[in-house]
Parts: structure tokens; C-alpha cells; sequence
């Protein structure tokens, strides 16, 4: 199990309002990482600070141990960071199986310019291998040759999935995956982020409202609230937590509890 | 030293605050109703001239005339333009300015057709006696224009602030639908908004014309000094936005005494455009008001909808058609050089425009680039083919100038960073060696080698192959992996980013290609004429190209191929004056975007009347708004 993603020291101000702050936490390939936290916990502005598009104020983010702090959100795609976003990014315009691919390519391309009008020789069909291994995975098979603008949100939700799992990151943050999901679909998709873990041995790091997911799911869970970390630990180490249960209910009722 | 500057100052202080209030009324509209209005200073070369008319020509007294214009602009364009927008609501920008650049060109057309080309002089009509200030003559004419910008922006800014529509109108800028939640109609403050922006537009028109004369051109590029202030206030505070109006006023008025010699002496008047430019490349995206809907809705779709049969059929008989040209039109070949020349112009920019979803105003200072290297090259010994592909590479330079822009802006802003820059280059890099130099005109030799003699048969089949040669480059392009990054990049760039693609690389290719392919049209369009002057190549040109690529559709191939035609053969039959075709366009152009952006309800719309005519039945009501292009962010809302 070794260092996917590492935040040192993390602290990041919008204006003069600092909403995350002096936070470390890691995510290790191999393995699901939980991350979670109430609305407004800063949960999606340390995705992106992770991925570069929120420059930090202070602190360092590592991916695979390799400071990553300063680089472009493309450089650190490059060196294996992946992601999924709350507001789906699709093209609706092309097929599932186009956003998948277009995804690979992207990624294959990079800064080269030359890479932006053709492959290599020979990776034309590793391309189409990995693509349609994906497709399946993430159980699109059926409507593959669909546009996406004809398909509900859930799944959409797994295109994008299948797009980063296409790409062959070795570590993904995953922004709310299962929301707009329903209780079927939610099963599959947490069999497909078990199943790809134990398969590929990335490193997943998620954000998620879904309880009974992250539980299932995660073997390490990092809960933040008001930007700072207030407790890491295992599902059944966070379901006990006083601390955890306070910034979800409140003190009040906690005390009232007890 | 002071002294010499001061009456500088003051003309440039009259002058300013002029282009401030004309700035101001373009603030508050296209913050109100979204719509940036290119033909805002049309319309207010249409005020001036309706004063000469009722003024000098109908003897009327001025107050009495100015008051009718004023008031007639607001209550009669401001409705027409509330209509347009309308229509246009939620459509992606490259309609919207299609549209107003439609405005600026059909008034253009129209003024020159009513009024002449030649600049009428325009007598002031404000009282020319003055007074003098340490040395300064001022006349009450500069006191009385100055004080009626003054009094019409501070009137605005107090409207907005204090009374209930005023504030309605603010509130429109920031939600409209909350606004409709709210119980207030947000049509009828757009309408409000829009004739305010047209009786600013019609003041500062009549204020301006004895300043500038009845130039229609001169007066149609006031949106242009309006756009520097528009640009110091950030196209958002309305006082910045006046401020801004005296700074470029100012400065301009300063350049003309400091700045006298060739090249640079083009820069007093591209001064607005150089602080427009300077500002979008400076200030950060998010501190300007967001722009409106992506262009991903109007992107050209990969194949061309029709069979493999049907395609094969259209490219055989196109094909047969352009190989009988030369023995059938007779002396009208030159027409149709031309059109091979207007062929890869529009390829370059609809490759751009509805390929990626990027737009350029300033594709006629790439033409012109390319027109003027290959008469130099072929000037200097250098075979015309070779000439040719060089005119396409020296002008890529250009086109890398334009890709920083096109990184950091999309839609109005960028349309207007790229105005800028063909407007800038029009002023200072046309005059010099690179381009015309003191020429002001530059030649180029036609191709002779082997079989090709330089009759214009030979020619006509040389051009030929070369536009073959782009059509087949463009679609081989748009078809590879990297057509898709650009269809994607139209709709989610930052998916591209985080999969670790540079969409930077992305525009800088784009953008160089198209302006590869725009220097190999102007050395197609300088051999086929022989001599050629700047004059063909001004930034109106620029907008013309959009516009009539605009009423040729979205398609990648098809619509260069009709706009070549329209542009390009058309006019070599129909011996329609300049101002007609100018005019016609300009109201083709509206037309064709409103079309456009309403294409979904219309074609529903004609469904049902086709289903009503069958059966006999009177048309069923139909439920719910009609469909249209979805902005960006109503498909965030639903998702």
C-alpha cells in the first residue's frame, strides 16, 4: 500500500475567507479513501486544490511522492491524478463509447502537438481494448453506441466513470459519484469501485453524502468540517465518534444524548 | 509645456465624456439583456444623420430636432432591439453577434445608400463663441456637449440607484428569473434598458457629428471608443465605464500631439482598441460579467447527413461542375477565381467558428497578411507555389498573437479582443514594410510553370486545386482525434484538462491553422486580382466574413461553399451596388441568427402547421415554453 495522494499543511482562502485550513490527510493507492464532511466542509475545494484548478494559500499536495503542488491541472493528469466532477463534464453531443475514448486520448496527447492529429503507430487498437474494457466494467456495454445526451443522469454519472477508469490513473477523486444514483444503481456502482481497486490497484479517493456507501465501501475514512480534519479513521472507527456525530447533529443534541 | 498640452486635454475631456455616455448606454444594455450590441454605434450614426436631416435639411431649430431624435431613437429602436433580444435569449454568443454585427452592417449599408460615400461636413451647431482659461479657448459649444454627457450619466447612475425600475434593472443584471419569481416582468426592464442605451446612443451620435463630421464610417466606430471605456469599466460599473470614457478621450487626444510619425501615428486612433486589448489580457476572467451560453449547441456535426451514395453523387457532380467552369461563364472567370479564394477564407473560419467553437473578428488582417507576403515573395523571385505555402506559415505568427486571447476568453470577450487586434493592426502594422508600407498597395505575379501559363483558365484550375486541397486538409482534420478535442473542447474544456490534455496546445493549433489557411485565401484572392490595398482588408471586412458565414449555416464544408458563392460569385452577376449588398446582408444576417436560434421552435412550429393542413383540425395547444438551445446553465440546472 503505498503514498497515493498527500496534503500537508493545506490551507486555502477564498478572499479574505479561509475555508480550509493547516489540513493534512492521504489517500493510498490500493484502496478506497472516504472523505467526508457537512455541506460547505470544504470537501470539493480540496479536490481542487488536489487537481490544480484552486491554487492554495499554503501547504503541498504530493501524488505519488512527487510534489505537484505548482504544476497544471493537464501536467498532473499526466502523472496519474484523475477525476470525476459534482457537475458531470460530458460531451452530450458524442456516444458514450466517443467519451470514453476521447478521454484516453486526451490524456495520450497532452501538451504534444503532434499527438493532437494521430496516435502512435500500434495504439490504435490498445486504445479500443481499454475502452471497451472500461465500457464493460462500468456495465455500458448495452448503450455504448448512445448518445449521451439521451441518457439519464445516472447513467452519465457512470460514463464518467468509465472515462477515468479508461484513462489508467493511478489515483482518482471521485466527487459525489453516486449522487442521482438510485438504490440499484448504487449497488453496481459500489461492486465497480471494489471490484476495480482489487483489479487495477488504483487509488481512489471519494467524496460522498451517501452513508451506507462510504461505509461499505472505504477502508479509511478522513471527516472534515469547517476545513479542518476533526477525525480519521476506520467505517466502524467513524461510526463511533463523538466528535463526528457533533459536527453532523451538533454539540446540542449530542449532549442531550448522552 | 503644460500650456501647449491643456487645449489637448480639453478636446480630449469633450470628446471623452461623449464616448463615456455612448459607453455607459452600452454597459447598461448588454448587462441588462445580455446582448452585446455590436451596431451600437451604427445606430448612433443613424441618430446623427436623422438630425442633419431634420436640422439642415428641414430648417428645424436644434433643440427642437435633437429632442425629436432622442426621444424617437428611444422609443422606436429601443422596442426593435428589445424584439431581438428576445428571440435571441439564451442563444450561444456567435449567433448574438452575428446578429448585432448584422445591425451595425444592414444601418451601414443603409446610411451610405441614403446619404452618399463622401463625409458630409457638419456645421456646429452649438454656439461657438467662447471664453479662454489660462490660454485655452473654450467655446460653449465644447461646455454645452460636455455638460449634456455629464448631466445624461450622472441621470442614469441616479436612476439606478434611487427610483423602483432602477432598481428592477439592477436586479435584472444579476437574475432575471428571480426577478420574474418576484412579480416584475423582465421584458418590460429589458425594453427599458434597451431605450435608455438607444437615447444615449442618439446623444452622443449628435454631439460627436460636428466633431467628426457626417463620416458614416466614423461614426459606426464609435462602439469602437465606446469599447475602450466599456473596457476600463470592467463592462460593469457604470461610472468606472464613464471614467474610462474620459481616459481614452484623453489619451487619444494626447497621441495625435506626441505621436506624429509613421507607423505609430495609426495609434491615437486605435487607441480605444489598444487599452480594450490591454485590459482583456490583463484582468482575470472572473472579474468580468460572465458570458452567455457555450457555442456547443451550433457545433458542425462530423458527416454531412447525408448516404455514402448521395455524398458521392454531390462531390462527382460538383467536381464535373467546377471542371466546365472556364468554358462556360466566359468572361466572368475572374468571378470565380475569386470564389476559390472565398472558399478557403470561409474553410479557415468555419473550421474555427462552428468547429471549435472559438471566433475571430480580425480574419481579414490574416487574409491581408497572407495577400501582401505572397505579392512580396513573388516580387522577390520566389515561384508562386512555394510563395503560396509561405504566405500561410507568415501569417500563423499572426494567428499565435490572436491564440492568447483565445486561451484566456471565449465568446463576446474574445469576439472583442479579436476586433481589437484586426483593428490594431489595420492602424499600425498595414502601413508598415511587412504589409502595404508607403505603397499603400502591393502586387503580386501570377503563376507560370510547366503547362501553367498565367492566362486565366490556368489560374482558375490552379486555384482550383488548392481549394480542393483545403477542403480535403479541413475535413481530414476535423475528422481525426484531433476534430474531437476540438468538439469536445466546445463543451467541456475542463473535462480535457483534468485528463491531462493542454486545451492551450489545443486553441494555439486551431487558431494557427485557421490563420494558415485565411494566408493561403489572400494569396489566392491577390494572384487572381494583381494589385491589391489595405482598403480590402479593414476590420468592417472582418465582420462581413462572419456575418455572411452566419447566413450560410453551421455546416464545416457546405456553408464556406454557399457563403464563396454569396460573396464571391453573386456579386460578379447581379451588379448590385456595394450599399445594396451591405444592406442586404446586414438584414439576411438578423434574419438568419434569429432563425437560428429559434431553429427548434420553428421547425416544431412548421411540424404542426403540415400535421394541421392534413387533418383539418385546428391547431392543438401545445403545453409549456417551445424548445430552444439550451444555455450552459439551464443544463447545470437540470442536471
Amino acid at each position: 500500500m503505498s503514498d497515493g495522494l498527500r496534503i500537508s499543511d493545506l490551507t486555502v482562502a477564498y478572499g479574505g475567507n479561509v475555508v480550509v485550513s493547516k489540513l493534512s490527510l492521504a489517500a493510498a493507492t490500493g484502496e478506497i479513501t472516504g472523505l467526508i464532511g457537512p455541506n460547505g466542509a470544504g470537501k470539493t475545494t480540496i479536490f481542487n486544490v488536489c487537481s490544480g484548478l484552486v491554487r492554495p494559500r499554503s501547504g503541498s499536495v504530493r501524488l505519488l511522492g512527487r510534489d505537484v503542488t505548482r504544476t497544471s491541472p493537464a501536467r498532473r493528469a499526466q502523472l496519474g491524478l484523475g477525476r470525476s466532477f459534482q457537475r458531470i463534464e460530458l460531451c452530450t453531443a458524442m456516444t458514450v463509447r466517443e467519451n470514453v475514448e476521447i478521454g484516453l486520448e486526451a490524456r495520450q496527447a497532452g501538451l504534444n502537438p503532434l499527438r493532437h492529429f494521430g496516435m502512435a503507430r500500434g495504439s490504435r487498437a490498445s486504445v479500443a481494448t481499454r475502452v471497451s474494457d472500461a465500457i464493460e466494467r462500468c456495465g455500458l456495454s448495452a448503450s455504448a453506441d448512445h448518445v449521451v445526451a439521451t441518457l439519464p443522469t445516472g447513467r452519465r454519472r457512470l460514463v464518467e466513470l468509465a472515462r477515468v477508469l479508461a484513462s489508467d490513473f493511478s489515483m482518482l477523486l471521485l466527487d459525489e459519484p453516486s449522487s442521482g444514483l438510485d438504490d440499484a444503481e448504487t449497488a453496481v456502482f459500489a461492486d465497480i469501485l471494489t471490484s476495480t481497486v482489487a483489479d487495477l490497484g488504483t487509488g481512489i479517493l471519494l467524496v460522498e453524502h451517501d452513508m451506507s456507501l462510504v461505509m461499505k465501501v472505504c477502508q479509511q475514512i478522513h471527516v472534515i468540517d469547517f476545513g479542518t480534519l476533526i477525525f480519521s479513521g476506520t467505517p466502524a472507527q467513524v461510526q463511533k465518534s463523538e466528535a463526528v456525530r457533533a459536527a453532523y447533529l451538533g454539540a446540542e443534541s449530542v449532549e442531550a444524548v448522552s | 509645456m503644460l500650456g501647449d498640452l491643456l487645449p489637448f486635454v480639453v478636446a480630449g475631456i469633450v470628446s471623452g465624456s461623449l464616448y463615456g455616455l455612448a459607453g455607459l448606454g452600452l454597459v447598461l444594455t448588454y448587462r441588462t439583456s445580455g446582448v452585446f450590441n455590436f451596431g451600437y454605434g451604427a445606430i448612433a450614426a443613424a441618430a446623427a444623420f436623422a438630425f442633419y436631416t431634420l436640422h439642415d435639411s428641414h430648417g428645424l431649430a436644434w433643440p427642437l430636432a435633437a429632442l425629436i431624435v432622442v426621444v424617437g431613437f428611444a422609443v422606436v429602436v429601443g422596442p426593435l432591439l428589445e424584439l431581438v433580444t428576445r428571440i435571441l435569449v439564451g442563444a450561444p454568443d456567435a449567433l448574438v453577434i452575428v446578429a448585432t454585427v448584422g445591425i451595425l452592417l444592414g444601418l451601414e449599408g443603409y446610411l451610405y445608400k441614403q446619404y452618399g460615400d463622401s463625409t458630409i461636413a457638419f456645421p456646429q451647431f452649438l454656439p461657438t463663441s467662447g471664453f479662454t482659461v489660462s490660454g485655452v479657448q473654450i467655446t460653449w459649444a465644447q461646455v454645452i456637449s460636455t455638460g449634456v454627457a455629464v448631466v445624461g450619466a450622472v441621470g442614469i447612475n441616479i436612476f439606478l440607484r434611487t427610483t423602483r425600475s432602477g432598481v428592477s434593472m439592477r436586479a435584472v443584471v444579476d437574475n432575471p428569473r428571480l426577478v420574474r419569481l418576484g412579480g416584475e416582468r423582465p421584458e418590460r426592464i429589458r425594453l427599458l434598458g434597451w431605450a435608455l442605451g438607444a437615447g444615449a446612443a442618439a446623444i452622443s451620435g449628435i454631439l460627436l457629428a460636428p466633431v467628426l463630421n457626417l463620416d458614416v464610417n466614423l461614426l459606426t466606430l464609435l462602439v469602437v471608443q465606446a469599447l475602450g471605456a466599456c473596457a476600463i469599466g470592467l463592462f460593469r460599473s457604470l461610472p468606472l465605464t464613464f471614467v474610462g470614457g474620459l481616459a481614452v478621450g484623453v489619451s487619444a487626444a494626447l497621441a495625435t500631439k506626441w505621436i506624429t510619425r509613421p507607423p505609430l501615428n495609426g495609434l491615437p486612433a486605435a487607441m480605444p482598441f489598444v487599452i480594450l486589448v490591454v485590459v482583456l489580457l490583463v484582468v482575470r476572467r472572473s472579474q468580468l460579467p460572465e458570458s452567455r451560453a457555450s457555442l456547443a449547441g451550433l457545433i458542425a456535426p462530423v458527416r454531412s447527413g447525408l448516404s455514402r451514395a448521395a455524398n458521392t453523387a454531390v462531390a462527382a457532380v460538383g467536381a464535373a461542375v467546377l471542371v466546365i467552369v472556364p468554358w462556360v461563364v466566359g468572361t466572368k472567370l475572374p468571378v470565380w477565381i475569386a470564389a476559390m479564394g472565398y472558399f478557403v477564407l470561409f474553410a479557415s473560419l468555419s473550421l474555427l467558428v462552428w468547429g471549435s467553437g472559438q471566433i475571430s473578428l480580425c480574419h481579414a488582417a490574416f487574409v491581408g497578411l497572407g495577400a501582401t507576403t505572397l505579392g512580396h515573395l513573388t516580387h522577390a523571385g520566389v515561384p508562386w507555389p512555394v510563395a503560396l505555402v509561405l504566405s500561410g506559415l507568415l501569417t500563423m505568427p499572426a494567428g499565435a498573437l490572436v491564440a492568447i486571447p483565445a486561451i484566456r476568453l471565449s465568446g463576446i470577450y474574445l469576439a472583442l479582443a479579436t476586433l481589437g487586434f484586426g483593428i490594431v493592426m489595420q492602424d499600425i502594422v498595414f502601413g508598415s514594410f511587412l504589409m502595404f508600407g508607403s505603397n499603400a498597395e502591393v502586387t503580386a505575379s501570377r503563376p507560370s510553370f510547366g503547362f501553367i501559363s498565367q492566362s486565366d483558365r490556368s489560374l482558375y484550375y490552379v486555384a482550383l486545386a488548392v481549394a480542393v486541397l483545403c477542403a480535403a486538409a479541413v475535413i481530414v482534420i476535423y475528422r481525426s482525434r484531433f476534430g474531437r478535442f476540438l468538439r469536445a473542447m466546445a463543451e467541456t474544456p475542463l473535462m480535457l484538462r483534468s485528463q491531462g490534455l493542454s486545451v492551450n496546445m489545443t486553441r494555439l493549433c486551431v487558431v494557427c491553422l485557421s490563420a494558415f489557411l485565411a494566408g493561403i485565401s489572400g494569396g489566392l484572392l491577390i494572384t487572381q486580382v494583381g494589385t491589391v490595398s489595405g482598403v480590402t482588408f479593414g476590420s468592417v471586412q472582418s465582420l462581413l466574413y462572419v456575418v455572411v458565414l452566419g447566413i450560410c449555416g453551421t455546416r464545416l464544408i457546405r456553408s464556406p461553399v454557399i457563403a464563396a458563392l454569396l460573396l464571391g460569385v453573386l456579386p460578379g452577376y447581379a451588379h448590385i451596388n456595394l450599399d445594396t449588398q451591405t444592406l442586404t446582408f446586414g438584414i439576411v444576417a438578423i434574419a438568419a441568427a434569429l432563425i437560428q436560434a429559434r431553429r427548434d421552435a420553428l421547425s416544431v412550429a412548421i411540424g404542426r402547421l403540415a400535421a394541421t393542413s392534413d387533418r383539418r383540425q385546428p391547431p392543438v395547444r401545445r403545453a409549456g415554453p417551445a424548445p430552444r438551445l439550451r444555455t450552459r446553465r439551464e443544463v447545470e440546472v437540470k442536471t
